[in-house]
């Protein structure tokens, strides 16, 4: 940024300062709406949540509320449904992840080499990224997946494997969300991947074949360090959605069978809003953002590593 | 030669799976909504059936109406989208053009409000609105919705906001013209499109949200997210009104999707491209 406001820069001594000052003035004034806002819906609902986190709040029995301090951590840590929820969420958020890039990376690089058709996969990428998790949910959890009528398990019992209880069974549910959440979200990392493969230098690769570089080498020694920031990035946000993912399990498995799939996050909504113990759900809901800062410095500070 | 034609085969057909994989579970719910239930049941499924628009009309009009919810969808979603525009275009103007103490921070706070996870912004909001009385009111809904619909607005007109020649506004400066008018007349027009981007992707988030949905909605305002999960319950499932209702809940999205068709890439990973970089 070099130029905002060139003309009061110019400008010197008094009128300079007149100049700055009503230009930061009129800034303010344009920011005010947005930021109030943002104070009112982020930060505000976050410092309560840190003190009702603080408090014994069950909407059930109400007479029982009262301050208790750092109470709701401790029952937490010896919570071993909490860590069981961290668990499944740490495995669907790397499974999911990892799938999501490598899919979508060997896609990019396969359409990346086709002559004709490229337009279409362009189009049908689309489709899934824009639809609700809700939605996608729910035609998952119906038509693919239920036993007999669901067209994986017809394919499955096409298959020899037989007719399988998807979602009912703990393995196969889990298997199935995190196959649901990368259908959906694999066609986001192809179409990044896509477009900073198209943005790549071609005389890179002149030089290589020159060179006689296998295509594996030109992979490994050139495509893959040139797509590194595009690879990090579509991995920060994908984890930071996935840690958060809530209507692509709550509408297919709400969690269960059990806790099978339950997710800190689902675990948080539920403790809160089905068994109403608010206070300790938001107890969880604090040990989430923590998680969350936690993945993402790591994953910020591997962005700038190297 | 044959080499060559053999790894072509391979590589078209591990991408004709992709495409059909991606594109098989939309358009089955589209052919499950044209079905009666007996055949949405079949076994094996049915590829060839007498199509009918029953499930439609019972999901609008008749037995399982749903149309209030589409219409509550409609009105969150455009009541967002107004909102969040009309408090972005000039906090983004101020962050990409004009110079300020602070605006670092700015630039970086709106950035952060992201990564609060939405289930940590609901649980207190909750109980505010349940004691100001707003559950179940639009009010309710869209004021949540702005958690995350501005920082991503704002962040996506930034880089719009950036693309633009300063000369303009200076032309305009020494003409005599106010900022707010310079503004409104200059620059303004000159991120139209990126404006109209940013509308298409505020609707499809607001659209498409569920978690807030869920705990905030009752009888008088229930998107259709919302509604339509009770066309999936313990007891029964209402077959092909639930592809009806799938179909009528993703067209809106899929037809701003394709418009935008462009753009998307740029507005799925606003922020990120910036975020934690030179600013």
């Amino acid at each position: 940024m070099t130029a905002p406001g060139a003309s009061a820069g110019e400008a010197s001594g008094d009128l300079g300062r007149v100049l700055a000052q009503r230009e930061r003035k009129f800034a303010m004034s344009l920011l005010a709406p947005a930021f109030l806002a943002l104070l009112a819906t982020t930060t505000f609902p976050l410092m309560f949540l840190i003190w009702t986190s603080t408090y014994r709040m069950d909407l059930a029995m109400p007479f029982a509320d009262g301050f208790i301090g750092l109470e709701n951590y401790r029952i937490l840590l010896a919570d071993e449904r909490f860590w069981s929820s961290l668990l499944v969420s740490l495995i669907y958020t790397g499974s999911t992840v990892t799938l999501q890039v490598t899919l979508g990376l060997a896609l990019a690089l396969l359409v990346m080499d086709m002559k004709r058709g490229q337009g279409w996969f362009r189009l049908i990428a689309i489709l899934p990224v824009v639809l609700s998790p809700a939605v996608v949910g729910m035609i998952w959890r119906t038509f693919m997946l239920a036993p007999e009528f669901g067209v994986v398990d017809y394919l499955a019992i096409n298959a020899g494997l037989g007719s399988k209880n998807w979602l009912g069974d703990p393995l196969l549910a889990m298997i199935s969300v995190i196959v649901i959440h990368t259908w959906q979200w694999t066609p986001f990392a192809f179409m990044v991947l896509l477009a900073s493969l198209a943005s790549l230098p071609e005389d890179i690769y002149e030089a290589a074949r020159l060179d006689r570089a296998t295509a594996w080498q030109r992979f490994r020694r050139i495509t893959l360090p040139l797509l590194r920031p595009a690879i990090v990035m579509v991995v920060i946000m994908r984890t930071m959605v996935a840690l958060t993912a809530f209507a692509a399990i709550f509408t297919v498995t709400a969690g269960g069978p059990g806790t099978a799939t339950e997710i800190l996050n689902l675990y948080a909504y539920r403790k809160s809003f089905t068994e109403l113990s608010i206070g300790y759900g938001s107890a969880l809901a604090v040990a989430l953002l923590i998680v969350t800062i936690v993945i993402s410095g790591l994953l910020f500070a591997l962005r700038r590593a190297k | 030669m044959t080499l060559k034609r053999v790894r072509l085969f391979v590589v078209m057909a591990i991408a004709a799976i992709f495409l059909l994989a991606w594109v098989f579970p939309i358009i089955w719910s589209i052919l499950n909504s044209l079905k009666t239930d007996q055949d949405v049941l079949a076994y094996p499924p049915k590829l060839m059936f007498s199509p009918t628009l029953e499930a439609y009309r019972d999901v609008l009009f008749g037995s399982a109406a749903i149309l209030p919810n589409l219409i509550s969808s409609f009105i969150i979603s455009i009541g967002t989208t107004i909102i969040t525009m009309l408090m972005a275009v000039p906090a983004a103007y101020a962050l990409a053009r004009l110079r300020f103490r602070g605006k670092r921070f700015a630039g970086f706070y709106v950035l952060a409000t992201q990564m609060l996870p939405p289930v940590g912004i609901i649980i207190p909001y909750f109980l505010i609105l349940r004691r100001i009385g707003w559950i179940d009111t639009y009010q309710g809904i869209i004021l949540i919705y702005l958690s995350f619909s501005l920082p991503f607005a704002i962040w996506l007109l930034v880089s719009y906001f950036e693309d633009i020649p300063f000369e303009m506004e200076e032309a305009a400066y020494l003409d005599g013209a106010t900022r707010l008018r310079t503004l409104w007349r200059i620059i303004i027009p000159q991120v139209r499109g990126g404006i109209a981007v940013t509308i298409v992707f505020v609707f499809l988030n607001a659209w498409n949200e569920f978690l807030f949905a869920v705990v905030l909605s009752g009888n008088t305002v229930r998107p259709v997210t919302v509604a339509m999960f009770n066309f999936v319950s313990v007891e029964q499932t209402l077959w092909a009104k639930l592809a009806a209702v799938s179909v009528l809940a993703m067209l809106p999205v899929v037809v701003l999707g394709i418009v935008a068709q462009k753009n998307i890439v740029k507005g799925l990973t606003v922020g990120a491209v910036k975020g934690g970089g030179r600013r």
